[in-house]
């Protein structure tokens, strides 16, 4: 490790001297609301120095003394110059200008951010604005960040009406999803109908499918980095839309003086409201709201303080069977400070907490669970020369989980108040990374991450003979819980169980010519908390659990090759990516496991293996009237249980076995056409391999009930999925001088009316006593309106 | 409890899907294999001397011919504790009967069934179980209140883990209710659990009403047996649904001795049972 570290400080050392530079360094922000932008380019002209900035808009450039024109070109935005004598050190700010004066959703431009970018060493980076995202069809009328991602090539989701997503074959629990940096562990309302993200308070995202960086850690598949908006730091300003289903409204305003800003969005579904009216529902509720808040305050050139948080709720009752809610909430405390002209640094403190409930009265009790966590993260930016730039930087996340408590609610309730072991752990991580430009077509990204895990005291561990909490019973072929020794209490400041990790990160960019490039990339990546779900489905009750003496932390391994190109001037481009991504450590659940209120996991599940590769491409327009792409990936995505320690074969007797997320063909294409500037067009088509499932094999008698008999694991499939939706977008009467600002959404989603199997039961009719198959199938045709408005 | 997490989940996939429908699928058909249906219950009050095992074997998943009653099989259960051996005598029609069977509590037995000159065994104990101390008749309990709904209670012993197997029945229904209970959740109480159908507007008699009569059955059975039963239930009554757990095989305890891979569906089960009859007011 610390052979590794200095190698790194020799490696800058070399360039650290002989240099005689001078800097400057600012940041970008939009000129009309004051927002700082992500990604612009810098440069000056006539160089080959350059940079883009960062997630705070800020850049740092530095070059031989001389007279420059420093640019700023960010796309759909008014390329601005300014003409510098780099002589000392400086301090300069942008604001630039869009270049359309309509609503931002009217940017028929991929943004320069989301272009390919041949230069940059990244591969498996897709980034998405909010403007881009609300220029896609809406399913009941909202647009969704989870959903518009799935149409990105290596993305895809266990079905409607589930929650997560899944990248590259990786589990939703690979998935590191970020709201301002604070951890969200459910990304879905109304059970994965919608997503927690309301587009009118996001900025940007950012999803890195398999080069993460070495800023990130503790997931194996990805990290979708999602981007509150500041608040508009010039005018008041309201965003707002009134659908079908939700309805939502964000403020924004610029505070003391336009030294700050704030942003305050809500979004609230309003089915419940009808509900009431109609007889046989009056008792019953299903429901979201969310709230986004973002304040910010600049000190001075130097100094930026931001406060964030979110709060989201689902609330779902069933007349008196059944009240249900759950939902995250965040907050995050940052402080952006800027050393010097070289060093940007950002260190943030953050909470956030997912929590769930569940009341049944008839059963009379009441069930939560919850998990929570304290982030500190202390990020720099060092831009050493034009050549190389340095992010380096320490995390801490002390983590809390409640897997359960019950509560009888009645006197007379049969149930004893029980709750489960509470968990505590604490995972930290220190890391460099260098982006290095060698030579003007070569640059290399090379990074390390050492990650600490230490699964805390404060609770009883069970202890079981032959330290097996499985045992393989080879008589009857069925794996049984293991024989319990006794337990041990581990005091709070007593560690359990640790574990560290080295996670090298690297990649490479090749310019072949001005237009093309070839990449590579190398990812290591630990994941220390794992939830815990063994449904086709993931459900909000699962719940999380972090790495200890029997559970492993997960371990990736990732190699990708990509292929990149411009044509015709940047109207075009293509991607093309190949991966191979090796996870070890991935529990498989026994047969009929049973996780809920179980104090020791560990008893229902063995270690396994997953291995998943592919190959993706993305082809997309970015100018012109008609903009869209067209994504298609081949892959695979299989894991292998052995017995391991509990004996016996393992799962699907030792074999490779489809995991629930493998999906062989994966095709979408998204494109929107402007038509004039009062109306545009936009669509969907995907077409995905059904998911595997298990069948039955046969039946028999017993009890008087036909009983099924199943087949391995996961060798069946449900039929393909495919659907199209089309919405059509009308922006009356816009006029510039105008403050308010409309447009009508008219969407239909789902529009042959595709039965899409979400899942097909096997099941016996009560009626005839004959087997039968039934398919639930979500979402048939779904027309929404929505009006969205901005002033 | 994780009953009812289950239930709530299984409520929640009816009451989101806007859209279910009876279709063709084409599934794989694996070759069959013998059923041992051998559920040695004993009603409490009674001698358990006449007992049934049944033999079949499986057929393709969507056969409308499910039964095939397996003839000239060798049926035998000894008892382990004594010695004991009581042959079943074949009634040539897939049942195999006794009629001086001896039930102990907690004594244990052996089956062997011998069948196309294969041997077939299981061993399992004889669990009590407390009786069925009251049958009370509510509206408002279950989970709808404007239905009839039926409760039964029994005292759970606080010493021990206990697991039940509760059969309900109404009078002319084709199929028996089937529910596990662990004491899980729940130890040393006096425990209940009811039967309730949901109204149908287009059928008054789908719910329950005055005169209709039930018969409730509680069994006592082993932990291992409820391991198997729990699943059994599970996925009979929600395999497929996305909330569920992936279907699995389902491994009872009748072990092929001289062909293991071939092993034998079914269970070998011995329990004690109480048993009431209600019909409602």
């Amino acid at each position: 490790m610390k052979k590794i570290l200095l190698g790194i400080c020799l490696l800058f050392g070399i360039s650290l001297t002989a240099q005689n530079t001078h800097s400057v360094r600012g940041t970008v922000k939009d000129f009309k609301n004051g927002e700082t932008l992500l990604g612009a380019t810098v440069f000056l002209k006539g160089t080959s120095i350059g940079t883009i900035t960062n997630a705070y808009g800020f850049y740092s450039l530095s070059a031989k003394p001389g007279a420059y024109t420093l640019v700023v070109s960010y796309m759909g935005y008014k390329e601005t110059s300014k003409k510098i004598v780099l002589d000392k050190d400086q301090v300069l700010d942008f604001e630039i200008e869009e270049l359309t004066e309509q609503l931002e959703e009217v940017v028929v431009i991929a943004e320069e951010s989301e272009r390919v970018s041949i230069k940059s060493p990244e591969t498996g980076v897709s980034k998405l604005n909010a403007g881009t995202i609300k220029q896609m069809p809406a399913v009941l009328g909202e647009v969704d960040v989870i959903k518009s991602i799935q149409l990105l090539p290596g993305v895809t989701n266990n079905g409607e009406g589930t929650g997560g997503f899944n990248v590259r074959g990786g589990a939703v629990d690979q998935n590191l999803v970020l709201l301002d940096e604070a951890i969200i562990y459910n990304t879905s309302h109304f059970f994965g109908f919608f997503s927690v993200f309301n587009t009118d308070a996001i900025k940007n995202i950012k999803l890195y499918k398999g080069d993460i960086p070495a800023k990130f850690g503790g997931r194996v598949s990805s990290v979708l980095d999602v981007h509150q908006k500041d608040g508009n730091s010039k005018h008041f300003a309201a965003t707002g839309g009134i659908g079908t289903i939700t309805s939502r409204l964000a403020l924004e305003a610029p505070l003391f003086n336009e030294k700050g800003s704030f942003l305050v969005a809500g979004r609230t579904s309003y089915a419940h409201l009808f509900m009431k009216g109609i007889d046989d529902f009056k008792d019953d509720k299903i429901s979201f709201y969310d709230l986004n808040l973002k304040t910010n305050y600049r000190f001075n050139k130097n100094n930026r303080l931001f406060l964030s948080g979110y709060f989201g709720r689902d609330a779902f009752n069933l007349s008196k069977i059944v009240k249900n809610n759950y939902g995250n909430a965040s907050a995050n405390l940052r402080w952006n400070h800027v050393f010097n002209d070289k060093l940007f640094s950002n260190l943030s403190l953050i909470y956030s907490k997912y929590d769930y409930q569940v009341i049944l009265d008839f059963a009379e009790l009441d069930w939560i669970a919850d998990i929570k966590n304290y982030n500190v993260k202390y990020d720099f930016g060092y831009y050493l020369n034009d050549r190389i730039r340095i992010d380096f930087g320490v995390s801490g996340i002390l983590y809390g989980l409640n897997p359960g408590e019950v509560k009888p609610t009645s006197e007379t309730s049969p149930i004893n108040y029980l709750k489960l072991e509470q968990k505590r752990a604490f995972e930290s991580g220190l890391y460099v990374s260098a982006e290095h430009q060698l030579t003007n077509k070569l640059t290399v990204q090379y990074g390390l991450r050492y990650s600490m895990f230490n699964r805390l005291g404060g609770q009883y561990i069970t202890q079981y003979v032959n330290n097996q909490p499985v045992v393989y019973n080879s008589k009857l072929d069925i794996y049984e819980d293991g024989e319990v020794l006794g337990q041990t209490y581990y005091k709070k400041n007593q560690s359990i169980a640790t574990f560290n990790n080295l996670e090298p990160r690297f990649g490479l960019s090749y310019q072949l010519n001005p237009v093309s490039s070839v990449k590579a990339s190398f990812n290591r990546a630990a994941q220390y908390m794992h939830l815990l779900s063994n449904t086709s489905a993931v459900t909000p009750l699962d719940v999380w659990t972090p790495s200890g003496t029997y559970i492993k932390p997960q371990l990736s391994n990732q190699y990708a090759l990509g292929y990149y190109r411009n044509f015709k001037n940047n109207m075009f481009s293509v991607e093309f990516e190949t991966y191979y991504k090796t996870i070890e450590n991935r529990i498989d659940y026994l047969d009929g496991s049973s996780l809920i209120g179980n104090n020791t996991i560990e008893t229902e599940i063995l270690n396994g293996e997953s291995r998943a590769y592919g190959a993706e491409v993305l082809l997309k327009k970015n100018k012109g009237s008609f903009t869209g792409w067209f994504a298609y990936t081949l892959s695979k995505s299989e894991q292998k249980t052995l017995g391991g320690t509990a004996g016996g074969p393992g799962i699907n007797g030792g074999k490779w076995y489809n995991t629930p997320y493998d999906r062989t063909h994966d095709f979408s294409v998204t494109g929107t056409y402007k038509l004039n500037d009062k109306w545009r067009f936009s669509s969907n088509l995907v077409y995905q391999t059904g998911r595997p499932i298990t069948y039955p094999v046969g039946q028999y008698q017993y009890e008087d009930l036909s009983i099924a008999s199943y087949a391995d694991r996961n060798e069946s499939r449900l039929p393909a999925y495919h659907r199209l939706d089309v919405s059509a977008i009308l922006s009356p009467g816009n006029k510039n001088n105008k403050r308010w600002k409309g447009e009508w959404v008219f969407g239909i989603y789902n529009v042959y009316n595709r039965k899409n199997a979400a899942s097909i039961s096997f099941s016996q009719n009560q009626d005839t006593g004959n087997n039968e198959a039934t398919r639930i199938a979500i979402f048939g045709i779904i027309p929404s309106v929505t009006y969205n408005f901005k002033f | 409890m994780k009953r009812y997490i289950k239930l709530f989940l299984a409520i929640l996939i009816v009451s989101s899907s806007s859209c279910e429908d009876v279709i063709e699928v084409t599934v794989p058909s694996a070759e069959s294999r013998l059923v041992i249906e051998a559920s040695l219950d004993w009603q409490k009050g009674t001698d358990g001397n006449n007992q049934l095992i049944s033999l079949s074997t499986s057929t393709p998943y969507f056969d409308t011919n499910k039964l095939v009653p397996v003839t000239g099989a060798s049926v035998k259960v000894t008892n382990n504790n004594n010695g004991t051996e009581y042959v079943f005598t074949d009634q040539k029609n897939g049942n195999y009967i006794i009629s001086n069977f001896e039930p102990v509590i907690n004594n244990t037995y052996t089956l062997e069934v011998i069948y196309n000159n294969e041997t077939y065994t299981a061993t399992e104990t004889l669990h009590g179980v407390s009786p069925i101390k009251a049958v009370e008749q509510t509206l408002e309990g279950g989970f709808y209140d404007d239905v009839l709904d039926v409760y039964i209670f029994w005292d759970d012993p606080a010493d021990e883990k206990n697991f039940y197997f509760i059969k309900f029945i109404e009078e002319g229904d084709l199929f028996p209710n089937l529910e596990d209970f662990p004491d899980e959740f729940v130890n040393g109480n006096q425990l209940d659990t009811f039967f309730e159908k949901e109204r149908d507007d287009n059928d008054p008699e789908a719910e329950f009403n005055p005169g209709d009569e039930v018969e409730i059955a509680l069994y006592g059975i082993s932990e291992s047996y409820f391991n198997y039963v729990r699943l059994l239930i599970e996925q009979y009554y929600s395999a497929g649904d996305p909330f569920s757990a992936i279907p699995a095989k389902l491994k009872g305890n009748c072990v092929n001795v001289d062909n293991p891979d071939n092993y034998a569906h079914g269970y070998f089960r011995l329990t004690e049972f109480d048993k009431v009859n209600y019909t409602f007011e």
